[in-house]
């Protein structure tokens, strides 16, 4: 009887397995090429990380959004307005292995390679479009570990699905070497599949040919092929410096920008909010991502036209020097307008190749480690980077050679990588693979009341990760 | 014969024809113990099924008017009561037996009841006159301090907010600590006490100890509170009409009363001249008090109109209420609807049936923003801008601002302070809007609809065996809007914003229930065997738009953009079978049996079904032959008991995500997500969660022993419990390497402890005829303790990674303690950049000690420095009943938690690097850390609380049933009249912290202060 009135409700076997409606499940998912391809949207969503309220919280990946943190800011570039908390530990070189910032970059690094991997993994359901797939996958893990290695040193290197009871993979730091014969497997493979795309959100054949390039120029040992690699990208006449350096960032259908994180306006999951952080008081932040004396003097100094479409003077508080590429709610009097009703919800694509880095790693290709060149291949494309910032030569003055461009030092190059790729997060990329990280931060150090050392240099691995490791995973020096 | 019993007796001859019908006349008698015949005063002379009835004079003696047919019930504390069918008799002399456990109080327990005298568990009761006697607004407020171990916590303290309920301490980490609510037999959301209408409430019973639980299974580790409503009664329809109006008002801070006067003063005391700020603040001429703008009082009110009456066969009970507190925040309003229905009919002999309805509306306006953030703000700001401070304006870089406009600090920077340009003046320590604003100009509504119910067929098969069946349910739907307009935010239009949740559940349960209850001899046993199966789907959907220009049109057109667009349903399924056998020799030995099995959607096919035995024994001695005759024991009770428990709600948020992983946690589920591409949004799906098929319940298994007791003919009663209860196989987020793609896994891992002892003693100090005084003392204490944290020992959190003030989670230390340096000194004055910047400020920093003396400051010298939960919690309540006043007081403490309270460093020193030390000046730098890292703001949050204080009058019967009352009593009451907190405390209320987790408890942002209640209030019946 008991039984009678309660099987009323329970009816059938499968009382206590309802099936899940607003969610998948593993058992059945994913099956098809199709389905494989909305695993693969989620790797590019792993990059473009969430725009959340919380500025550091260990269940959200902000990824590319708080990139700024851990290399422009570790930099001379830029710093916090406020040097308050985590932020102002980039800024003065007291970066703790605790820092929300340092870990958050971390694992949203892993969040890509994870889920690439269940990508790869199933590669067989895709049938027809197995290699763009797989070309996607690899491109996007190859950028990740990219970013990881060239951050955080000897990584741990996932390749496949693991489990969570396997912490030898989970903790085991694999020599940066490896790490990079990796990366240039996944963007040789990525090169060989991928074509071009109708994006710049999406990667390309190009996108992936210009990352092996800066992988084997931070490597220093394959300038020959890297050089190879670039000017098949500027042979194929994709792409082309915009004309006005200002509509590189503002709009964002240009011919220059090659690889960029898609972001829209006005969408809670889809928007970004660094662009809001990086003005005053009108993100979570009191201001972020400041511009330093030493970046305000180098790009009025060798700026051109890129000075004031890289920097402003805060009008909120005309001591301060803000970053202009990125901002979200319009300057009137630089012509930019207004990209989302709210700032903390901006649009503004992040730009991580564009043509004008290729033409400078053309360069530095070119200049192979030496000194200085006066190759025509790599003054033409140094050439072409200077003319479009306003210092060209008065074309109609055949006496005005004064910009003409007869030999790159390396000095020259870094320089004007400095000024063209302002905050977007190359510099402190740029000074280690130039080799001149610890002079340059040394020096900006002293005169900023900092104390740098050789070892701020490689970001701490987290703690978090080392607490979990039983002693597995090592810190890195200096920590 | 005293003269108002003549003037009742005369009142009687007269008007006894017109009320009571033609048979009434006059009964009349003497009670006396049976065992020395000595007169008993005090004791309840009723005519069954009425609220006719006297109480005895000091010899015993009593006078009533009956009619031939009534039955006359005799009861009295410490006695058997006893019954008397009127058949004509003029006199009645009864002789009353004591009852040796004073207590035949009938004590409802999971899917039944039970006499007080057979409980082996630990149960304790709250009876409605306990509660409805009280001016408060939600059942959650009527049960602070009534039961041993029953901590409620007014942790918001807006009007209308849930309460923070623990029983017998914190068991779990993810999950759910609260207890399982069980309203007339259906389970309900614990939130759902506050709906409850308190005027309703017969009894609020509160299962303590795993072995009472246990029937409840996989829900119960948190304990059980059972409401049972009142019931219809046979006899004339007697209806009640309960009311009262009361004045609420904040417990302001001193601490925080920060006036620019003060400041001043204390500048020129200590430097003989005001710094350009003051000068520019005294010009200004504004000193707003922040505290009394939010903190505005309001009213409260109660109406509780309700019909109980019935047949032998039928019976009813219906009520109608509504209550509306204005709170003591500006802009919090709660407004509560309440309507019931009970009917229970006996068909036959065989077979009844009844059914109960009770619909509750609630329309809450939130106080949308928080107190620390408005009384950071400085004195010195108005809310407008008037004639006199728009002259200060920054025309510069404010150049639109007007009479009228909300004020904002950074409107008053770069002033010209002598008129030549020599001293551009900035007092902002803020870029925020103005503090009003944030609240005003956002309109934050909860409303909810509620309904639950049941419906129940009950047969009788054969004497003592009974098979009852059971639809019921219950059905919530939930909208909350919050509209963030134009002028709310700094950041202007582009901020306005509209939400529009919807939230809707709805809960069937069927059950089938087969009781056996039968005597053999001195043996009684009492058996249950039942199952029931229950289903919960709920409905989720969220709109938001943004892309106002004005406040015009606060829809969803009047917005230009969808931001958010979410909907999704989940499913959730529990069967459960459960029996019980309790078993009594002679009343004297005591035994009680239970198991459940529970089945949950939940979890892994490895553990779909969770088991919950329990055993427990007690033994009356008062019954036995040696303690029989003993005229000071008159109860003596053992109780043990051992039991399991289970819990299952995991607490991960409220998103597609976080809810569909506490439903479905088993299983590898795959979550939308998505990307752009070329300003497209792309749709995609990856793993959200890490899959574990042997996931299973949070189980406690608990030991209790007691020790029940009555002494001198129950005039002093009590019990004493003692509990050690083990919460294993918790639910946790166990942190995993994010080499995975993910930092937490769940797992069952981990362990807590939570031991205590409860005393409750009942005394009645003073009983005669026109005097009666009790006292109910009731203490608990309660050890929280870490045993196992998986690994993860050690594991420092904090709530904001800005202001990073932290908590540890140490095994050997209670679940969440907090963490920081400890102060050794102030800084100075002179070493502070600015000390007198801001208006009321203090450094921002203070020295630490050097713990381990190694010359410098740094991890090795954090420590735990307190925690949230209290060592003891009491009450004390005292009844007084002088002839017709009564007078009742309960005072309420806790001792020894602490609270962080952040608004500490907010108010005093706005986080403004003003407050900071000079770090060219000031000596020893290696040993100062900013104060939100130190125990510099934590407090010691004991309190002693005058909870109630109530003085009450009955009019005369005889004198108000000429205008047709048969009861009439007026009152005063208050509530939390004093409230006294510990020295050193700052803020509002100690009580009060940010609901954070298990492993952030006890951080208070300023929270919402204790309201002070003055309310007047009539009870009437008729």
């Amino acid at each position: 009887m008991l039984l009678i009135v309660v099987s009323t409700v329970s009816c059938g076997d499968d009382f206590l397995e309802p099936v899940p409606t607003a969610v998948l499940v593993g058992e059945t998912f994913p099956n098809n090429a199709e389905e494989l391809e909305s695993v693969l949207v989620s790797v590019y969503d792993a990059l473009q990380g969430v725009n959340s309220l919380e500025l550091t919280d260990a269940s959200l990946n902000h990824a590319q959004q708080i990139e700024f943190y851990v290399t422009e800011m570790l930099s001379d570039n830029t710093r916090s307005k406020s040097g308050e908390g985590e932020a102002g530990q980039f800024d003065n070189f007291t970066v703790q292995p605790t820092n929300g910032f340092v870990f958050d970059y971390y694992r949203s690094m892993y969040d890509i390679i994870t889920k690439a991997n269940l990508v790869l993994d199933n590669i067989d359901l895709a049938g027809e479009d197995a290699a763009t797939i797989e070309g996607e996958a690899r491109f996007l893990r190859g950028l990740a570990y990219f970013n990881l290695v060239r951050s955080y040193g000897d990584v741990p290197l996932i390749d496949g699905p693991i489990l969570i009871s396997d912490s030898e993979a989970q903790f085991t730091r694999v020599a940066t070497s490896d790490i990079y014969d990796f990366i240039v497997t996944d963007f040789q493979n990525a090169i060989g599949s991928l074509d071009v795309t109708s994006t710049p959100n999406r990667a390309s054949k190009a996108a992936a040919q210009g990352m092996l390039a800066k992988v084997y120029l931070t490597q220093g040992t394959n300038y020959g092929e890297a050089q190879g690699l670039l000017e098949d990208i500027i042979n194929s006449e994709q792409y082309a410096l915009e004309a006005d350096f200002r509509d590189v960032f503002f709009n964002e259908a240009n011919g220059e920008n090659i690889f960029t994180v898609g972001y829209v306006a006005s969408n809670s999951l889809e928007s970004q909010n660094f662009s809001a952080e990086m003005l005053n008081g009108v993100g979570r932040t009191s201001g972020v991502n400041y511009v330093t004396d030493e970046a305000i003097a180098a790009l009025d100094e060798f700026g051109g036209d890129r000075a004031q479409y890289s920097k402003r003077v805060d009008a909120q508080q005309p001591t301060q020097t803000q970053v202009v590429k990125w901002i979200p709610n319009g300057d009137a009097d630089l012509g930019i307008a207004e990209t989302s009703s709210d700032p903390t919800s901006a649009g503004n694509d992040w730009i991580i190749l564009r043509y004008a880095d290729v033409l400078l790693m053309h360069v530095e290709a070119i200049l192979a480690g030496g000194a200085q060149t006066t190759s025509s291949n790599a003054l033409a494309s140094f050439q072409a980077i200077r003319d479009r910032a306003g210092l060209a030569d008065d074309p109609d003055n055949p006496d005005d050679d004064a910009n003409t461009v007869t030999v790159i030092t390396r000095d020259d190059l870094l320089i004007e990588r400095r000024v063209e790729l302002a905050f977007e997060n190359h510099r402190i990329h740029d000074l280690r693979r130039f080799g001149v990280a610890q002079d340059v931060l040394t020096a900006f150090s002293n005169a900023n009341g900092h104390s740098f050392s050789a070892t701020d240099l490689l970001l701490p691995i987290p703690q978090f990760e080392i607490n979990l490791s039983n002693g597995l995973l090592s810190q890195n020096p200096g920590y | 014969m005293n003269v108002k019993t003549k003037f009742s007796l005369a009142f009687f001859l007269l008007c006894g024809v017109l009320l009571f019908g033609q048979d009434a006349y006059i009964i009349k008698g003497t009670v006396v113990s049976e065992e020395d015949n000595a007169p008993i005063p005090g004791v309840s002379v009723i005519v069954q099924g009425s609220q006719n009835g006297v109480s005895t004079d000091f010899d015993g003696n009593y006078q009533l008017s009956v009619s031939v047919g009534d039955v006359l019930q005799y009861s009295y504390v410490g006695f058997a009561s006893k019954i008397v069918p009127i058949t004509g008799q003029t006199e009645a002399n009864v002789s009353l037996k004591v009852d040796a456990n004073a207590l035949e109080e009938v004590v409802v327990i999971g899917y039944g009841t039970q006499s007080r005298t057979k409980i082996t568990g630990a149960v304790g009761k709250v009876k409605n006159e306990d509660l409805d006697q009280i001016a408060v607004g939600t059942a959650n407020e009527a049960l602070v301090g009534q039961v041993a171990g029953l901590n409620i916590q007014a942790t918001e303290g807006e009007a209308g907010s849930n309460a923070t309920i623990n029983i017998r301490g914190v068991g779990s980490i993810a999950g759910d600590s609260g207890p399982l609510l069980v309203v007339d037999g259906v389970v309900l959301d614990a939130d759902f006490l506050n709906t409850v209408d308190v005027n309703d409430i017969d009894s609020v019973e509160v299962l303590k100890d795993a072995a009472s639980a246990a029937i409840y299974g996989s829900r119960a580790s948190g304990g059980v509170i059972i409401i049972t409503t009142k019931q219809g009664k046979e006899g004339k329809t007697v209806f009640s009409y309960n009311t009262f109006t009361g004045f609420k008002e904040a417990r302001q801070s001193d601490a925080y009363d920060i006036s620019v006067a003060a400041s001043h003063a204390r500048e020129l005391a200590n430097t003989g001249e005001l710094s350009l700020r003051s000068q520019y603040r005294e010009l200004l001429g504004i000193d707003e008090s922040w505290q009394d703008r939010i903190f505005d009082g309001g009213q409260i009110e109660s109406h509780s109109l309700s019909a109980r009456g019935g047949s032998e066969k039928t019976k009813f009970n219906t009520s109608l209420s509504y209550v509306h507190d204005e709170g003591v925040l500006i802009t919090d309003d709660f407004k509560k609807y309440n309507f019931r229905l009970k009917v229970d009919t006996k068909v036959n002999d065989n077979f009844s049936f009844g059914a109960n309805l009770a619909p509750s509306y609630t329309n809450r306006r939130r106080f949308d923003g928080s107190t620390h953030d408005i009384l950071r703000q400085q004195p010195w700001l108005p809310i407008f801008h008037d004639a006199n401070s728009i002259q200060y304006v920054d025309r510069n870089v404010y150049p639109d601002v007007q009479i009228g406009d909300y004020a904002r600090e950074r409107h008053f920077d770069n002033y010209d302070l002598f008129g030549d340009g020599s001293e551009l003046v900035d007092i902002s320590t803020t870029s925020n809007q103005n503090p009003a604003a944030k609240v005003l100009e956002r309109d934050r509504t909860d409303k909810q609809f509620r309904m639950y119910g049941n419906f129940y067929g009950k047969y009788k098969i054969a004497e003592g065996l009974n098979f009852k069946a059971t639809l019921g349910g219950d059905y919530q739907s939930r909208k909350q809007r919050r509209y963030q307009g134009v002028e709310a935010s700094r950041n202007g239009a582009s901020a306005a914003q509209l939400d529009l949740d919807n939230f809707e559940r709805i809960h069937i349960l069927t059950e089938a229930l087969l009781t056996y209850d039968k005597s053999f001899g001195s043996h009684n046993l009492s058996a249950l065997l039942g199952a029931s199966a229950e289903k919960w789907d709920r409905e989720y959907t969220a709109v938001a738009v943004n892309g106002f220009s004005n406040d015009l049109l606060q829809t969803l057109g009047g917005g230009t953009t969808v931001i958010e667009n979410i909907s999704y349903n989940t499913e959730e399924r529990l069967l459960s079978f459960f029996g019980r056998v309790n078993y009594s020799y002679e009343d004297k030995y005591l035994a009680s049996v239970s198991l459940r099995a529970d089945g949950h959607s939940s979890f892994g096919v490895n553990n779909k079904y969770g088991y919950f035995p329990a055993v427990s024994l007690g033994w009356n001695l008062a019954r036995e032959d040696f303690l029989s005759e003993s005229d000071v024991i008159s109860n003596l009770k053992l109780r043990a008991s051992y039991g399991f428990t289970g819990n299952k709600d995991l607490s991960l948020g409220s998103s597609l995500i976080s809810d569909n992983i506490e439903l479905y946690p088993s299983l590898q589920l795959y979550g939308p997500n998505s990307s752009v591409f070329n300003n497209e949004v792309v749709n995609g799906l990856a793993p959200i969660n890490v899959a574990n098929p042997d996931l299973q319940w949070e189980r406690s298994s608990e030991a209790n022993v007691a020790v029940d007791f009555g002494l001198f003919q129950g005039r002093i009663s009590g019990s004493i419990d003692a509990y050690n209860k083990t919460s294993d196989q918790l639910l946790l987020n166990v942190p995993v390497s994010t080499t995975t793609g993910f930092s937490e896994a769940l797992a069952n891992r981990g362990e807590v402890v939570n031991k205590g002892i409860e005393v409750e003693l009942r005394t009645r100090n003073i009983t005669n005829e026109n005097f009666t005084w009790s006292t109910t003392i009731l203490a608990s204490t309660n050890k929280n303790e870490l045993t196992d944290f998986a690994g993860a020992s050690g594991l420092i959190t904090n709530v904001d990674s800005k202001r990073a003030a932290e908590w540890i989670t140490l095994e050997g230390q209670p679940i969440s303690s907090f963490y920081g340096y400890v102060v050794d000194r102030d800084i100075p004055l002179e070493f502070i950049n600015d000390p007198y910047a801001v208006v009321g400020g203090e450094a921002q920093d203070v020295y630490v000690k050097d713990l381990n003396g190694d010359g410098l400051i740094d991890d090795e010298d954090k420590t735990i420095i307190g925690d949230p939960f209290p060592d003891l919690i009491w009450s004390v309540a005292n009844d007084f009943q002088i002839g017709d006043v009564d007078f009742s007081f309960t005072l309420q403490g806790s001792w020894g938690a602490e609270v962080r309270n952040i608004a500490d460093q907010y108010i005093f020193n706005q986080f403004s690097s003003r407050e900071d030390f000079n770090t060219e000046t000031t000596p020893d730098q290696q040993f100062i850390k900013e104060k939100i890292f130190t125990d510099d703001i934590i407090s010691d949050a004991s309190y002693v609380a005058l909870r109630t204080l109530s003085l009450g009058y009955t009019f005369d019967k005889d004198l108000i049933s000429r205008v047709g009352l048969s009861r009439a009593r007026v009152y005063a009451s208050g509530q939390n009249l004093m409230y006294i907190t510990a020295d050193g405390y700052t803020g509002w209320n100690p009580e009060s912290y940010q609901s954070e987790g298990a492993l952030n408890v006890g951080y208070q942002r300023g929270g919402s202060p204790i309201a002070r209640t003055i309310s007047l209030g009539v009870n009437l019946e008729f």
